[in-house]
């Protein structure tokens, strides 16, 4: 016979009320853990939706040219003359210790080049990466295969008469820069096959639907042939990486690079890493208060139902005192009980949390990331949950320690 | 010196609040030698209860103090005080107030709940008591399985397993018949011809005759008081003897600050 003996024979003797506190500390915890690990996913899901979706690293020579507006991003540094980069940078940005997390590294060389009679901005590309990369591209026609092929921007495009609108979306005006609605640029058909860029004869494999970008007034080549054609060989004006910065801030991909790159200048995308940042520190946020409202009201139900189990027990408390048990033994056994309430309802809560959110998860993840059994969430949902029960239950167990023996024999 | 004695106690419930204050003990001085058994009588509302109370180191008087053997009872902290309660004595309740949901073997273990003793010797000395009271074959039943003068010896025995010098007892026949009600005041007159001093609050007239003195309270006043008998259920001088090595023990126990317990 010890005081815990007498603490889980009470929790046997009550177990109707036992029963009920562990269920509704387990739907707290539960909602808790299925918050947070639907949260979790979330925010991966957002953050591998973002990384897909372009650059978040640029890296350019280092110069301190004029500022070129390029993919609505701000990239400073870039000068068509400049032979500061080279393909042999692409092999050094491999070998950075955060390699594996490097999914898109696409470089570039741009230079100006003359197209049926016009200046055109030319970029030589890795086709496989770039398209990678560039993922929200409309092509009409196909995806270029030999190095005669290229790829052409609308605008470019319409001022070229490459492509025509069809019926439905008559030409109102073929002079690059001119506003056309949506619907007017989704629906043309290409109607040349063929372009002389630089003196020579190109292969017009698709047109790049207008997105409203730089690109829109570009045409692409294959990047080796790119560099050939405007006298650049083995050199490159830009270099984008996409980096998947899950659990690694982008900035320290961003020095690794610099470290093996120093001669360039290396940025993270700021747009795209801080809406990154902001879309999960809101998810963070909301997932924080709901858990805090939840966990007031488990307080509250804990320290309402301890009230009244020690009000319940006031004469066996009494009974108790009179014998000789300390306060701290009277607080000792009540603080055991909650805590073992709480116990169990932090582990229930953990299960049916993580079962809930599994559940829920194809409803809110593509990729149904975050779908795993993570040990350091059931330490902290049943700590949690014994930290919560018994904050609560101090001021009823105090309470129940303070009853003046006599007091309470008088009910006796 | 007296094993217990009461000095002047007075007690006033309320006592700040002028209207509504209630005197209930009114100078209660008495001493009371080791193995006395001592009878206490007195109307409803007399303050035989608050006397006990007050004795059994559980209701501060407001004025005067107790000593038991030797020591000032509300003299000591809240929490020594419970020390002392567990150390000095044992209380048998009119409703007996076992846990209905331990056995008999559990309930008489309860005092030893707190004390660092094995759980082997614990459950030894609970058999033993509940041996004592004619319980042992009954060591596994709930309350509820044992009849009323069971319930009764089983409060006992609990009031008994810590083996205190000074048993209180309130009313402990008034809810039990006649036979029942003689059962347990045989358990009584046996444990104090072996030495134990015993406490009653009765209201029965026969009870109160088996003991050796009887005290009679009205008005929070003794009014009538028969000095200790000559002869009767005295202790043996090796009884009391063995009796004063046992409490110098416990008297250490309540009065030196405990390894990890309140010192004060």
């Amino acid at each position: 016979m010890r005081i815990s003996t007498l603490a889980f024979a009470n929790l046997n003797r009550r177990k109707g009320k036992a029963m009920f506190l562990t269920v509704g500390i387990a739907i707290g915890v539960g909602t808790i853990v299925a918050l947070l690990s639907l949260s979790n996913s979330i925010q991966e899901e957002i953050g591998a939706q973002l990384d897909r979706f372009g650059a978040n690293i640029v890296i350019v020579p280092q110069s301190n040219s004029l500022a070129l507006d390029y993919g609505g991003v701000s990239v400073p540094g870039v000068t068509f003359d400049e032979h500061e980069l080279s393909n042999e940078d692409i092999e050094k940005i491999r070998q950075i210790p955060y390699h594996k997390r490097l999914s898109v590294i696409a470089p570039k060389v741009l230079s100006a080049a003359e197209v049926e009679g016009q200046q055109v901005l030319l970029a030589g590309v890795d086709f496989k990466n770039e398209l990678k990369l560039r993922q929200w591209w409309r092509i009409r026609g196909r995806n270029p295969e030999t190095e005669g092929d290229v790829l052409v921007g609308y605008e470019v495009a319409r001022a070229l008469s490459i492509i025509q609108p069809t019926e439905q979306s008559p030409q109102k005006g073929a002079q690059m820069g001119e506003h056309h609605s949506a619907e007017e640029q989704s629906q043309f058909k290409v109607v040349k096959g063929n372009l002389q860029i630089a003196g020579q004869p190109h292969s017009v494999a698709g047109v790049i639907g207008a997105t409203g970008g730089p690109e829109d007034r570009m045409i692409f080549g294959e990047l080796l042939h790119v560099q050939k054609l405007v006298n650049k060989v083995g050199q490159l004006n830009v270099i984008e990486v996409s980096a998947l910065c899950k659990g690694c801030p982008v900035e320290e991909i961003v020095g690794q690079i610099r470290n093996k790159v120093p001669h360039a200048k290396v940025s993270a995308v700021q747009q795209a890493v801080k809406a990154r940042t902001e879309m999960v520190a809101r998810l963070t946020r909301f997932s924080a208060a709901v858990a805090v409202v939840v966990l007031i009201i488990g307080a509250l139900m804990i320290f309402t139902t301890m009230m009244g189990s020690v009000v319940e027990r006031t004469k066996e408390i009494g009974v108790l005192r009179a014998i000789g048990f300390r306060r701290t033994h009277i607080i000792k056994g009540l603080i055991l009980e909650v805590a073992t309430i709480s116990a169990a309802g932090g582990f229930f809560g953990w299960a049916s949390g993580l079962a809930a959110s599994w559940i829920v998860l194809p409803y809110f993840s593509e990729t149904g990331a975050g779908r795993e059994l993570n040990p350091t969430l059931l330490l902290a949902a049943m700590f949690g949950a014994m930290l919560i029960g018994t904050l609560s239950s101090i001021y009823p167990a105090v309470r129940a320690a303070r009853l003046d023996p006599s007091e309470a024999v008088r009910y006796i | 010196m007296a094993f217990i004695s009461i000095e002047n106690v007075g007690k006033t419930y309320n006592e700040t609040e002028l209207d509504s204050a209630v005197q209930v003990l009114v100078g209660i001085s008495v001493e009371i030698e080791e193995g006395e058994f001592i009878a206490l009588m007195g109307p409803s509302g007399s303050g035989k209860s608050t006397l006990l109370t007050t004795i059994g180191a559980m209701n501060r008087p407001s004025t005067g103090k107790i000593l038991v053997d030797g020591i000032d009872v509300y003299g000591l902290s809240d929490e020594r005080r419970a020390d002392f309660r567990m150390e000095y004595l044992g209380f048998v309740f009119q409703q007996h107030h076992l846990m209905p949901y331990l056995t008999a073997l559990e309930n008489a273990m309860l005092p030893l709940a707190t004390s660092r003793v094995p759980t082997r010797e614990k459950r030894e000395r609970a058999m033993v008591v509940l041996e004592s009271v004619s319980l042992g074959n009954k060591a596994s039943r709930l309350p509820n399985q044992l009849s009323g003068g069971e319930q009764g010896r089983l409060a006992i025995a609990r009031a008994l397993v810590n083996e205190p010098p000074l048993l209180l007892a309130d009313e402990p026949t008034g809810t039990l018949d006649s036979k029942t009600g003689s059962e347990i005041m045989e358990v009584f007159i046996d444990l104090n011809r072996k030495g134990q001093t015993i406490f009653m609050v009765t209201h029965n007239q026969e009870n109160a005759a088996l003991a050796d003195r009887v005290l009679q309270i009205r008005d929070g006043s003794l009014v009538g008081c028969c000095a200790p008998p000559e002869t009767g259920r005295r202790l043996s001088a090796q009884t009391n003897h063995e009796l004063q090595t046992v409490y110098m023990g416990r008297q250490r126990a309540v009065s030196e600050p405990a390894v990890g317990l309140d010192p004060a």
